[in-house]
C-alpha cells in the first residue's frame, strides 16, 4: 500500500507530521514532484475561474499522483482554533478533490476544533483506515509530533543564522505553499540569492511567539495561518532591512492581513508581490530590482 | 567631448538622450515603438547622430524601460536598470529636491517618494493596465480624436462627467452608456481624465503620503487634462516639465555614466542586423521560453531559463 502525497497547500505545513507519521506505522507513501507549468497547467483544466493560483497547482499534483498510489492524503481542516478560522479552501478542498477526481481513493482527515474533532483523533482515524489499532497510532502520532516539534525548532535556528550576516536581509513575507512552491516562489529566491541577499521566512517564526507578536499588530485577526505572518512581520521587522510580500490571486485571508500589514509598516520598506498565472515575470524582476534599489537608502544622485 | 547615450524603451513610445557632463542635453529623441523595440532604437539612433557634433563620443550607454534587457545586449550597454531608479535619478538631476513623482506610462504607472534627494517608497501598479495610457488612448479611438487633443478638450468641459474608474472594461461600458445617454462630449472627456486621475490615487497611490512639490511625467503628463484633474484631486500645484518624457532616458544615461565603465559607443551598430527568436527548452516540464538574440547570425545573449539546462539548448541551435 502507497499514500501519496500531493506537494502543494498544507504539505508546506504538515510535511514533517505526515511522514513521521507514515515512517512510524512502516507505511509507504511517495510525493509528487516539484511544481512545474505542466502541473499548472493540468491543475488548471480541472478548475474553476475562482480557485486562486496555489488551489490550481494542488489540483495538478493531485493528477500526477492519481495513477501512482492507493491512496491521496486530502485533509479537510475546518478550524484549528476555537476563536478562529482557516482559508475556505481549507474546509472545502476534501469535496472539491472527491468531486472533481471520481476514481481516486481519499484518505481523509478531518480536523475541526470547534466541533471537538482534534488533531490527535483526526490520525487516529488515519490508522484506522490503514488497519493500525488505536493505541499504534496514538503512539506514532505522539512521535510523529515531537519530529514536527524539531523541525520548527530546526527553522528557528535557520532564521537566526540567517539574521546574523553582513548581507543585506529581507523578510519573505506570505504563506509556505507559496514561498517554497518550485513554480511562485522559488524564482524569487533565486532572484534574492544571485544578488547576495540573505533571507529570512515568515514561517521561521518561533510557534509560541506567534500570538504575542500578532496581538502587537491586531488581536482581531481570526484567520489562523495569516497569525503567523501577521506576527512574523512584527517579530522580524527591526531585524531585516527590508520586507517583501508574496501572495496568489486570489486570496481572501491575504488581502485583508496583508493591507493590515501595509497599513502598519510605517517607514519599513516592503513590496507587495501578487501572482496571477505565469508566463512571463519581467514585470516582477522590474519590481525586485527596484526594490533591492531602494533598500538602505540606495537610489540618490 | 565625452557624452552619454541613455535609451528608454517603454511599451508605448522609445525615448533616447544624449548627455554631456553636466547633464545637459546634446540630443533627444521621442517616437513611437509601434511594438517593435529594434526598429525603434535603429530610428532613436539614427536621429540622435544627425542631432550632435562630429566631436561628441558617447562613452557609456545605459538603457531602462521594459525592453531594456534586448536592447542594452543590443548596444552593449553599461548600465541595464529598471525605470523606478532611472526615472528617480533622472529627476533628481532637475529637481534636488521633489518630493512626490507621479508617472503614467503607457502600460504602467508608478509613484515614487522621496526624502532628501533619497527614494524612501515606491509603488507600481499591479495586475492590470486601468488607467494608464494605453487605456485613454483605446478610448480617444472610440470618440474618433486624437489622444493628443484629450487635454484641451477636457479643460472646456466645466461639469465633468463622473465615469467608473476602477476597471477599464467597467469605465468602458460605462463611457458607451454615458455617449448613448447624451452628455456632452467635452464632459465626458473631462470625466475620462479625472476617472484616471481618481484610478491612480485609489490604486498606486492607496496610502501614500502625497507631499509637494509633486511633478508628474510619463506620456501621460503631457495631457493637460489629467494635470489639472490631479491639481483638483491633491490640492497641490504639479509640475510638468516639458522634458518630463525624458526623466527616464536621462536617469538611466546618468546611471550609466556613473557605472565609470567607458567603453566607446559608434552609431554603425544601426545598420547591424539583429535577429531575435524564441526557443522552447523541453529539457523538464517546465518548458522555459527562452530568447536569443542574434547580430550578423552570431548569438549576443539569451534568457528566460530557469535553469542550466537551456543555456546548453541555446548552444545547440
Amino acid at each position: 500500500m502507497k499514500i501519496g502525497l500531493p506537494k502543494a497547500l498544507l504539505y508546506y505545513y504538515y510535511a514533517p507530521l505526515w511522514k513521521a507519521f507514515f515512517d512510524e506505522l512502516n507505511v509507504k507513501y511517495i510525493e509528487s514532484s516539484d511544481t512545474t507549468s505542466k502541473t499548472l497547467l493540468l491543475g488548471k483544466e480541472k478548475s474553476i475561474d475562482e480557485a486562486c493560483l496555489a488551489l490550481k497547482i494542488y489540483l495538478g499534483h493531485i493528477r500526477e499522483l492519481k495513477d501512482k498510489c492507493d491512496y491521496i492524503l486530502v485533509p479537510r481542516i475546518f478550524s484549528l482554533k476555537k476563536t478562529e478560522q482557516v482559508c475556505t479552501n481549507f474546509n472545502c478542498i476534501y469535496d472539491l478533490v472527491r468531486n472533481t477526481f471520481k476514481d481516486i481513493k481519499i484518505l481523509n482527515y478531518n480536523i475541526d476544533v470547534k466541533r471537538h474533532y482534534t488533531e490527535k483523533n483526526a490520525f487516529i482515524k488515519i490508522g484506522k483506515e490503514l488497519g493500525f489499532s488505536i493505541i499504534e497510532s496514538r503512539n506514532a502520532y505522539k512521535k510523529a509530533k515531537e519530529i514536527e516539534k524539531t523541525y520548527y525548532l530546526q527553522e528557528e535556528k535557520k532564521a537566526k543564522v540567517a539574521l546574523k550576516t553582513n548581507k543585506t536581509k529581507i523578510l519573505l513575507l506570505g504563506h509556505p505553499y507559496i514561498l517554497k512552491d518550485n513554480l511562485i516562489g522559488k524564482s524569487i529566491i533565486n532572484y534574492l540569492e544571485k544578488n547576495n541577499i540573505s533571507i529570512i521566512y515568515s514561517c521561521q517564526i518561533p510557534r509560541d511567539l506567534i500570538e504575542f507578536n500578532c496581538s502587537k499588530i491586531s488581536t482581531k485577526i481570526h484567520f489562523t495561518m495569516n497569525k503567523e505572518e501577521v506576527a512574523a512581520f512584527n517579530y522580524f521587522k527591526d531585524k531585516v532591512d527590508g520586507t517583501i510580500i508574496l501572495t496568489a490571486f486570489p486570496c481572501g485571508p491575504d488581502s485583508l492581513a496583508n493591507e493590515m500589514i501595509i497599513r502598519k509598516r510605517k517607514k519599513h520598506p516592503t513590496l507587495l508581490l501578487t501572482f496571477e498565472d505565469l508566463t512571463n515575470n519581467t514585470a516582477v524582476i522590474t519590481r525586485l530590482e527596484s526594490f533591492l534599489d531602494m533598500l538602505k537608502g540606495g537610489i540618490h544622485l | 567631448m565625452e557624452a552619454s547615450l541613455g535609451i528608454d524603451i517603454g511599451s508605448i513610445s522609445t525615448k533616447g538622450v544624449i548627455l554631456d557632463n553636466d547633464n545637459n542635453i546634446l540630443a533627444s529623441t521621442y517616437l513611437w515603438t509601434e511594438g517593435n523595440p529594434i526598429k525603434a532604437v535603429k530610428k532613436v539612433l539614427k536621429d540622435l547622430e544627425r542631432q550632435i557634433d562630429k566631436d561628441v563620443k558617447v562613452t557609456s550607454v545605459g538603457t531602462t524601460g521594459s525592453a531594456r534587457k534586448l536592447i542594452g545586449t543590443m548596444l552593449g550597454a553599461t548600465s541595464i536598470k529598471n525605470e523606478i531608479t532611472a526615472h528617480a535619478i533622472g529627476t533628481l538631476s532637475k529637481y534636488p529636491n521633489i518630493k512626490t513623482i507621479l508617472e503614467i506610462g503607457g502600460q504602467d504607472s508608478k509613484i515614487i517618494l522621496l526624502d532628501n534627494g533619497i527614494v524612501t517608497d515606491y509603488a507600481m501598479n499591479t495586475l492590470c493596465a486601468a488607467g494608464t495610457g494605453s487605456f485613454l488612448s483605446s478610448q480617444a479611438k472610440r470618440l474618433g480624436l486624437n489622444v493628443e487633443d484629450f487635454g484641451k478638450i477636457a479643460l472646456t468641459s466645466k461639469n465633468p462627467t463622473n465615469i467608473a474608474a476602477r476597471c477599464t472594461v467597467f469605465a468602458e461600458s460605462d463611457l458607451v452608456h454615458k455617449i448613448q445617454m447624451g452628455y456632452k462630449r467635452n464632459d465626458i472627456i473631462a470625466g475620462l481624465c479625472y476617472s484616471v486621475a481618481s484610478n491612480y490615487l485609489n490604486n498606486v497611490g492607496k496610502g501614500k503620503k502625497i507631499e509637494g512639490p509633486i511633478i508628474f511625467q510619463g506620456g501621460v503628463s503631457k495631457n493637460i487634462g489629467v494635470k489639472k484633474a490631479f491639481e483638483d484631486l491633491l490640492h497641490e500645484d504639479i509640475i510638468v516639465d516639458e522634458n518630463g518624457h525624458l526623466m527616464g532616458a536621462i536617469g538611466s544615461a546618468i546611471l550609466a555614466r556613473k557605472t565609470g565603465i567607458k567603453k566607446e559607443f559608434n552609431f554603425k551598430v544601426k545598420d547591424a542586423n539583429f535577429e531575435t527568436s524564441g526557443i522552447e527548452c523541453k529539457g523538464c516540464p517546465n518548458h522555459c521560453e527562452i530568447i536569443v538574440v542574434k547580430k550578423d547570425d552570431k548569438i549576443l545573449d539569451s534568457w528566460g531559463n530557469r535553469c542550466d539546462k537551456g543555456a546548453l539548448k541555446v548552444k545547440e541551435q
